[in-house]
């Protein structure tokens, strides 16, 4: 418990902090508005020119991509720590400091950095959300909501988790690996639309080794009232599971990369 | 001359130091390229267009590979004015709008070809439809070439304006965030300017973002016939020599105002 007030207390500080330069922190954040309204709009475009994406009506195009752009961006603010700031906590020897204080290194390392500039990419994954889910007449019951709140909220978890590999292969080699962006980033890129329309090897990738697909897509296709793999109403509730799986797996491995970690002595 | 020509060397030295982010870089590049046609090809399959697929994939492919050539911001920069090290270029005997253009466009030109080279590689020998076709001629090959040139030097020129502006502010970022917003839409990283809808394409191939790599691509793939091409390299030839004289302009001015923090 006490550790979750002390996330609370730092996330209030930071953002304290960000807001000291209100005209830069304002431009930024609607730079990050306008960044993310591009990305819909390559959406919309996509849809403008080809009506549809095999069974995947505009609508259901819509809600994929809020579903991970929310996702995502909720993850970047709140887990900054972990999904940016890590190597150079690490290079700059920062971490050492860390050791040295009576809480876990994960959380304090979650304390250590939000990004509420992204608050704005989050507001138009919000946005595409409720219009997809307009344009698909999507008829909300208590169940298909405890379905979209369970998918973010694994979602989150498990991006944490693959950004957490970042950080392993960090400890080991010191400089960041860009190589990890491919299932961070490019599992952003590739699952903000559903998985079905990618070649088996993509498909595999993205639903065994980064379960984007049993996290969002499941949920979602049930939502839709349009079942992913032709699965039952079930699979939507225990698929995003896999999410808090691979935190779960991610976290231990970062504990024992720790034992292994070595100051860089600046 | 001889001066910026040197500045060019060192940064080319530089950027060859590190070459395992450049292959963990090329991977990746790759790892989106595949995801990108994979995704285009499937929209095909539902409803084929006047535009074939293997110009669209030839398209990202180009796309991933000149990567590098899409406006970044360097963070040297404002790291010297913010702690003062600035005064150090000041000193220097140099034009700085030219000596920041010559990193630049070092930075740029190593970076592309050091990945452009793995990238076409690979994507040459992917299964028609998936990889890059050849180009449509030899000629149409060599005014691409041309073109891409014209693009890197228009796509420094635009780089160093948004350099301009870090001298105004300290926390840059956000100003250079503003200057670049429209840059990612409208070079075709995210989703081809072919497949823009057709009205808008006749507005947005005239802008600058256009010039750095769409425009080199349509020659390459032939959505530009070669006749167009003196047209195409004009168009190209009049940014980068408008972005050029704002650039020197602005630097001028925002030299004057800078100032040097102490501590």
């Amino acid at each position: 418990m006490n550790t979750i007030k002390l996330y609370i207390k730092s996330v209030g500080m930071l953002m304290k902090s960000q807001l000291q330069y209100p005209a830069s922190f304002l431009m930024q954040t609607l730079a990050q508005l306008v960044m993310e309204a591009e990305e819909f709009l390559a959406v919309i475009l996509i849809v403008d020119r080809f009506d549809r994406l095999n069974q995947w009506m505009p609508g259901d195009l819509f809600f994929f991509f809020g579903v991970m752009s929310v996702t995502f961006y909720l993850t970047e603010i709140f887990g900054r720590g972990i999904t940016g700031n890590f190597p150079s906590l690490l290079r700059s020897g920062q971490l050492d400091t860390l050791l040295l204080r009576p809480r876990g290194v994960l959380t304090q390392v979650l304390c250590s950095a939000v990004d509420p500039r992204r608050i704005a990419c989050v507001a138009v994954g919000a946005a595409a959300l409720i219009i997809g889910s307009r344009m698909a007449q999507v008829s909300w019951t208590p169940l298909k909501a405890l379905a979209l709140a369970e998918s973010l909220v694994f979602g989150c978890l498990l991006l944490l988790g693959l950004f957490l590999i970042e950080a392993v292969f960090c400890i080991y080699s010191v400089k960041s690996v860009e190589l990890v962006n491919a299932i961070t980033y490019g599992g952003r890129s590739a699952c903000q639309y559903p998985i079905d329309i990618y070649p088996r090897p993509l498909r595999v990738m993205f639903t065994v080794i980064a379960p984007f697909a049993l996290v969002m897509h499941v949920p979602v296709g049930y939502l839709l009232d349009k079942p992913l793999f032709g699965w039952p109403g079930w699979t939507a509730f225990v698929c995003p599971l896999a999410g808090a799986a691979v935190f779960a797996l991610m976290y231990a491995v970062f504990r024992r990369a720790m034992r292994h970690y070595r100051s860089t002595g600046s | 001359m001889k001066a910026y020509l040197s500045v060019f060397r060192m940064r080319w030295k530089m950027e060859l130091q590190y070459r395992g982010a450049v292959i963990g870089g090329i991977v990746c590049q790759m790892f989106f390229g595949l995801i990108l046609v994979s995704l285009y090809r499937a929209l095909y399959a539902g409803k084929p267009q006047a535009l074939p697929i293997e110009a669209v994939a030839s398209y990202v492919w180009l796309q991933q590979a000149f990567f590098r050539m899409q406006l970044s911001s360097d963070s040297e920069l404002m790291d010297k004015i913010r702690t003062g090290s600035i005064a150090y270029d000041l000193c220097r005997p140099l034009d700085l709008y030219g000596y920041y253009y010559a990193r630049i466009l070092a930075q740029k030109l190593l970076g592309s070809l050091l990945r452009a080279g793995p990238m076409l590689l690979f994507a040459f020998l992917l299964p028609r439809g998936v990889g890059i076709t050849a180009p449509v001629s030899l000629p149409a090959l060599i005014a691409a070439l041309l073109c891409l040139i014209l693009g890197l030097l228009c796509t420094c020129a635009l780089e160093n304006i948004t350099m301009a502006f870090t001298m105004r502010t300290l926390d840059s970022r956000g100003v250079q965030a503003m200057l670049n917003l429209l840059m990612v839409t409208f070079s075709g990283n995210i989703l081809p300017l072919t497949l823009f809808p057709d009205s808008w394409q006749r507005i947005i191939t005239l802008l600058p973002y256009a010039q750095i790599l769409d425009a080199p691509i349509r020659l390459y793939t032939g959505q530009y016939a070669l006749g167009e091409a003196p047209r195409v390299l004009l168009i190209q030839g009049i940014w980068t020599l408008a972005l050029m004289g704002l650039g020197i302009l602005l630097w001028r001015r925002h030299q004057k105002r800078l100032v040097v923090q102490g501590g």
